[in-house]
């Protein structure tokens, strides 16, 4: 079922390494396209390189990373190098319980644009990757 | 299709005031004229009332954690420690590589080594994890994916540190349906998953004949949001699909079906779970011996274990998370469960805690010294709301496994993909029950508090395992030093035996001793059954 509106948010949604529970991931995935964005669903079993690969293919706007393993804290610095080598301006999402604020702190300075930790409300997120999707929007307008 | 069609178990959306979680409709109370007529004792046949007609001398259920993290010599450490703090049963974990079969050194692997759970992947790694542990006298269960691969490790570790394999005791999982979907991949097709689970069940009915050969858990899956009825479906689906294949096989049922459990999930349903553990019991008896044609009692009565659930859990206001597994536990005492593991109260931000472990048995002791809970057999028997509940538990569950037995063969359901719509159908319906406050979860979507002020247990998370980069080394050494040549003879007897009929038990044995890991004997498997060596394209054979 696809109810997304031409002109809609697109946003790559994965998970990195082995990290297996996928019932965030999905349950996200799901929320967005309810929302009426462009999901391209990558499932389990990414590397960095995979997800920045998908990311230029499909023109993502956002490239949301769902984790329940603790595998985002080597991955994510490895992503965010890829992605500017790559001349990749696609915003990065993290979402996950595991996620703790020491962790946030680092991760915000290293330029991912958001994280999502237990209890964030699907309105937030909606509302935050549809700015997202609007900056890199006017962004590519303005040349 | 993005929500489970409506069955008897997916009706129901949440719990009201007038219906169970898995939607059985509530009276306000509940009289003598509700509950069916029973006239059964416990330790006697459906054993609805439990599988024992005593009161087991102490406790009566298995009490573990799961455990296992690092790599074997660490987890090792950790079993010991528990053993001496009273822990009767080990049931270890191993991490994403081992469940995913790929070793170490797979550059997949590099950033999970060890990290949520023991990193196995030759023969001296199964020796340094159960070294120096009386395994004639505690149970060894294993919450590894693959069944024929935690077999093998058991059974190799317990014959070279000299302990009889034959009266070995523990279990292994079977999860050839669900597993490729909702947890740990292994990527060997379905009907190579299904002669896997079917060799080990084989073997050890002959060979291992204490050792359960089959646990179907129902909890990894039933974590996708599933009510209680549609667990034990399709719990029931895969047991019932199992079961049949061994009797083509032509393997008596009274030789394997006495090794059969099963480990559920329990949510916070109170008598819903309660109810759960006692119509599994009816509905496993009447099926063994109606259907299947069992004569042993032995056969008939099931022994149900539990892993509380990780669901459940909030990673909001954490200390909440104790007294949820304390709740639970007392269900599944009630219940009449076996053996009982409460996930760590850390479990929503991180893998469990050494700390949490040990809290997680302590409650377990309580119930089991201070309560006087245990004193008597299913002391909620002949209760009219329980008995009640029960039987309309078993009534849904029956009909829903009707209803997916009535799509069609299984493996095609697996194959089509209308398992996982299912399950994405079931994860999103929980989810909107929270979010619509349909479910209430306190310090979620009732009684929350700000950030700020819940920082009780918060500085537990910010302790984190780190992957074990040093044992991608040692594997790659380990690798360099052995006998290629040895290796390749044995995997290519592995590969000669999964493309006929014979048993993979002892090819598989033969290949460890050989020095081939679980990524080389699984890698040979998938290809066998016409798959590529390595799923994410990154290793060769060796």
């Amino acid at each position: 079922m696809n109810s997304s509106t031409p002109g809609a948010v697109r946003v790559l949604v994965g998970m990195l390494g082995l990290d297996q529970h996928e019932v965030g991931s999905l349950a996200v995935a799901g929320m967005l396209r309810d929302a009426g964005m462009e999901v391209i669903y990558l499932g389990r079993f990414n590397t960095p390189a995979a997800i920045v690969r998908a990311a230029i293919d499909e023109d993502a706007d956002v490239i949301g990373i769902s984790t329940h393993s603790w595998e985002y804290i080597e991955y994510l610095p490895e992503l965010m190098n890829a992605l500017s080598k790559a001349h990749c301006d696609a915003a990065v999402v993290l979402g996950g319980s595991v996620i703790t604020a020491s962790d946030r702190d680092q991760l915000l300075e290293m330029g991912v644009a958001a994280i999502f930790g237990a209890g964030s409300a699907s309105q937030d997120i909606v509302a935050a990757l549809r700015t997202l999707g609007a900056t890199r929007r006017a962004g590519l307008a303005r040349g | 299709m993005t929500t489970p069609e409506p069955t008897a178990g997916t009706l129901a959306q949440g719990m009201s005031a007038h219906r169970s979680r898995s939607g059985v409709p509530l009276k306000g109370f509940y009289g003598a004229s509700d509950a069916r007529d029973v006239d059964e004792a416990p330790g006697a046949f459906a054993f609805t009332r439990g599988r024992r007609a005593d009161p087991a001398p102490v406790g009566g259920w298995i009490q573990r954690g799961l455990s296992g993290e690092g790599d074997p010599t660490r987890s090792n450490e950790q079993f010991r420690y528990l053993i001496s703090q009273g822990q009767t049963g080990l049931n270890f974990i191993v991490d994403a590589p081992t469940q995913a079969l790929l070793d170490p050194d797979h550059p997949l692997a590099v950033n999970a080594v060890g990290t949520q759970g023991v990193s196995l992947c030759h023969k001296q790694d199964f020796l340094q994890l159960l070294r120096d542990l009386p395994l004639d006298r505690i149970t060894v269960s294993t919450s590894m994916t693959n069944g024929l691969f935690a077999l093998t490790a058991v059974y190799v570790a317990a014959r070279e540190l000299g302990f009889a394999v034959d009266k070995l005791r523990g279990s292994v999982l079977q999860l050839p349906f669900y597993g490729e979907d909702v947890t740990y991949a292994v990527h060997v097709p379905f009907e190579g998953r299904v002669r896997m689970s079917c060799d080990v069940m084989e073997f050890c009915a002959k060979e291992m004949p204490r050792f359960h050969s089959f646990v179907e858990d129902t909890y990894f899956f039933s974590e996708s949001g599933l009510n209680a009825v549609e667990e034990m479906a399709l719990g029931f689906v895969e047991i019932r699909y199992l079961v049949r294949e061994m009797l083509k096989r032509g393997v008596p049922i009274d030789s394997f079906a006495p090794r059969i459990a099963i480990v559920v999930n329990c949510g916070m349903d109170f008598f819903e779970e309660v109810s759960k553990l006692r119509a599994t019991r009816r509905l496993f008896a009447k099926m063994m011996r109606d259907e299947f044609g069992a004569i042993d009692p032995r056969s008939w009565s099931v022994a149900i274990a539990s892993h509380t659930s990780g669901l459940s859990l909030t990673a909001q206001q954490p200390a909440n998370n104790i007294v949820r597994g304390t709740l639970q536990a007392l269900s599944l005492v009630l219940g009449g469960a076996s053996a009982i593991e409460i996930s760590g109260f850390d479990e929503a931000f991180r893998t469990p805690s050494e700390d949490a472990h040990r809290l997680g048995l302590r409650t377990q002791q309580i119930i089991e010294l201070e309560t006087g809970i245990t004193s008597v057999v299913d002391p909620l028997g002949g209760s009219h709301y329980v008995e009640a509940l029960t039987s309309a538990m078993e009534g849904r569950i029956m009909a829903m496994i009707r209803e997916i037995e009535g799509r069609g063969p299984p493996g095609d359901l697996i194959e089509s993909g209308w398992f996982r719509n299912f399950f994405e159908g079931t994860i999103a319906r929980y989810w909107s029950e929270i979010e619509s406050g349909q479910r209430k979860v306190v310090g979620v979507n009732a009684h929350t508090v700000p950030p700020a002020e819940d920082m009780l247990l918060r500085d537990i998370a910010e302790t984190k395992i780190r992957p074990y980069r040093d044992r991608i080394e040692q594997v790659r050494e380990f690798k360099r030093r052995r006998d290629i040549g040895h290796v390749r003879e044995a995997l290519a007897h592995v590969y000669t035996t999964a493309r006929g009929s014979g048993n993979l038990v002892m090819p598989v044995v033969a290949a460890f001793d050989s020095e081939a890991t679980i990524g080389e004997i699984s890698g040979t498997i998938r290809q066998a059954y016409g798959a590529p060596y390595d799923a994410h394209g990154m290793v060769s054979p060796p």
